[in-house]
């Protein structure tokens, strides 16, 4: 009569919490004219395959149905949306705006607001690769923490572009440039300063270590500025830049910083990616940025940019907030 | 936000203390039965178990610590590793005993049975070189096992070697070296940047000097 690992049932008093939150969330998604799709909670493992990346493949589980198909229940959202807006919405205009609220599967150590099943509440806006798309991806999720009472959780921003032109500008070479960008990425220094002493990058060293420990606002942008000389380098700050000033304009000024090590997901992000975080949980409570390389494997030629949060997390924030507990 | 750092009692503790007080935290000498200490300037330290470092930092029970590199093997845990302490060097190594003579090349048996509390960097260990392994794994006196027969190999962590010789058994190859890491919480790293940052460079000056 036991559950599996990793799973739990919600009696009435919690799932009543939960549904309120899920509901404020979709509250939110509604007003940015995001309307909300279901797809089914397992899909065929071949056509997952195409979005997620190694890591989350190794978590994610199999099974196979009686024909012998093999079948996967859905580890993220992204690839599973992406499939449906490149097969039954492929006529459909663009943009188009997608919200989601759905159930989905890891298999891996339980983390702190996370089980096995998990809950992930998320937008995602296909068609336009502009900044007014990123800035609205990242101001809604805002404004759906900001919903919920986390009115101070603060938000990191970043572009992909920048750790390329970074390693590039310091001369590490294809032997090493996506060995180091997953440390940067993990901020693993030592494993960093390592493997750049292997590849004989000895010069690189010093300073690429101090890039994977900047983080601060406008600032920060300005010292990168020297490093980015690459086309896309420098783009990539001039699209920081502004989302820095229309976030200020809004008022989010103080809320909105920049860590250029950041890189989230290695399988789909392609260019600004956030994530969202408060002092008191020690894990993201949202995050997302620009896939515009996912649709086009599934054959639909459509940049993208979407989040997604972890309901139980954020439950556990708010739960954190309530009793004052660390 | 006060910041909270964990730190391992045992083997690393002297050292792990004396590291801190050199960069002007006021730790104990002895933890002695504490667990937790207040510490002038807006930190507290918890004492854990080595082991449970990584887990601790992990959730953010506590925002960084310092712990073994071996305890880092063994944990499979998100956490950012941003400093190579330089203290509390041992290395991981392949041992047996001297009658078997494996370390003069004496062939191993061809199903090998390996004692260790190590049993994820064993595993990959024996994985990476394409050798069938049992793995036993141990919780102290690992040494032991030869011995008696409960295996033909340790994976074990030396300092001197002086535990070795003492049971006459002899390194056959080395598997990695370890050293007390300076870890933090990713998403901590960015709530508490400028505590973290700070304190990183004072360690990294205490570890360079």
């Amino acid at each position: 009569m036991r559950l599996p690992a990793g799973t739990r049932d919600w009696l009435p008093e919690e799932l009543r919490r939960k549904r309120a939150l899920e509901n404020t969330l979709r509250g939110v998604f509604e007003r940015w004219n995001y309307v909300e799709v279901q797809t089914p909670g397992i899909e065929r493992f071949d056509v997952l395959e195409m979005g997620i990346g190694e890591t989350v493949v190794g978590k994610t589980f199999l099974f196979a149905d009686r024909g012998g198909v093999q079948l996967a229940l859905r580890p993220e959202m992204t690839t599973p949306i992406a499939r449906l807006v490149s097969t039954r919405l492929r006529e459909a205009p663009l943009p188009l705006r997608l919200s989601y609220v759905q159930t989905t599967y890891r298999y891996e150590e339980p983390q702190e607001g996370r089980m096995r099943e998990f809950t992930q509440a998320g937008l995602e806006l296909i068609g336009p690769e502009s900044a007014d798309a990123d800035a609205e991806s990242l101001f809604s999720a805002i404004e759906a923490l900001d919903s919920l009472g986390l009115d101070d959780a603060r938000f990191d921003i970043n572009h992909w572009a920048i750790a390329d032109a970074v390693l590039r500008h310091f001369e590490v070479g294809d032997d090493a440039i996506e060995g180091c960008k997953r440390l940067v990425a993990d901020r693993n220094l030592v494993a960093l300063r390592a493997l750049l002493a292997e590849h004989g990058y000895e010069s690189a060293i010093e300073p690429l270590v101090s890039f994977a420990t900047m983080r601060g606002g406008e600032e920060v942008l300005e010292r990168l500025r020297p490093l980015c000389g690459t086309a896309g380098g420098r783009e990539a700050l001039e699209r920081l830049g502004d989302l820095l000033r229309r976030a200020a304009e809004r008022g989010y000024g103080k809320r909105v910083g920049v860590d250029p090590s950041m890189l989230r997901d290695f399988s789909y992000y392609t260019g600004f990616v956030f994530e969202g975080f408060i002092g008191e949980v020690g894990f993201s409570l949202c995050g997302g940025g620009r896939y515009d390389d996912l649709l086009p494997r599934f054959g639909y030629d459509a940049g993208a940019v979407g989040w997604s949060a972890g309901v139980e997390r954020l439950l556990l924030a708010l739960e954190r907030r309530r009793t004052g507990r660390q | 936000m006060p910041l909270t750092i964990a730190l391992p009692k045992g083997a690393l503790y002297d050292n792990a203390a004396a590291c801190l007080r050199a960069v002007g935290i006021a730790v104990p000498e002895d933890p002695g039965r504490k667990l937790t200490v207040e510490v002038p300037g807006g930190m507290r330290v918890v004492f854990l178990r080595s082991a449970d470092v990584p887990a601790y930092v992990e959730f953010g029970a506590a925002d960084c610590g310092i712990v073994g590199a071996d305890v880092l093997w063994e944990s499979e845990r998100r956490i950012a590793e941003l400093l190579d302490l330089q203290f509390g060097r041992c290395r991981l190594v392949v041992a047996g005993r001297r009658t078997d003579r494996y370390h003069e090349g004496a062939p191993l048996p061809t199903f090998l049975r390996v004692a260790t509390k190590f049993v994820r960097s064993a595993e990959a260990h024996f994985a990476d070189k394409d050798l069938p392994v049992q793995i036993v794994r141990l919780h102290g006196s690992v040494e032991l096992g030869p011995l008696v027969g409960l295996s033909d190999l340790i994976v074990d962590l030396v300092a001197t070697g002086k535990t070795l010789r003492e049971h006459d058994l002899v390194e056959i190859e080395e598997i990695a070296t370890s050293t007390a890491r300076f870890i933090v919480n990713p998403v901590r790293f960015r709530a508490k940047y400028e505590p973290i940052v700070t304190l990183l460079r004072k360690l990294n000056a205490q570890a360079g000097a």
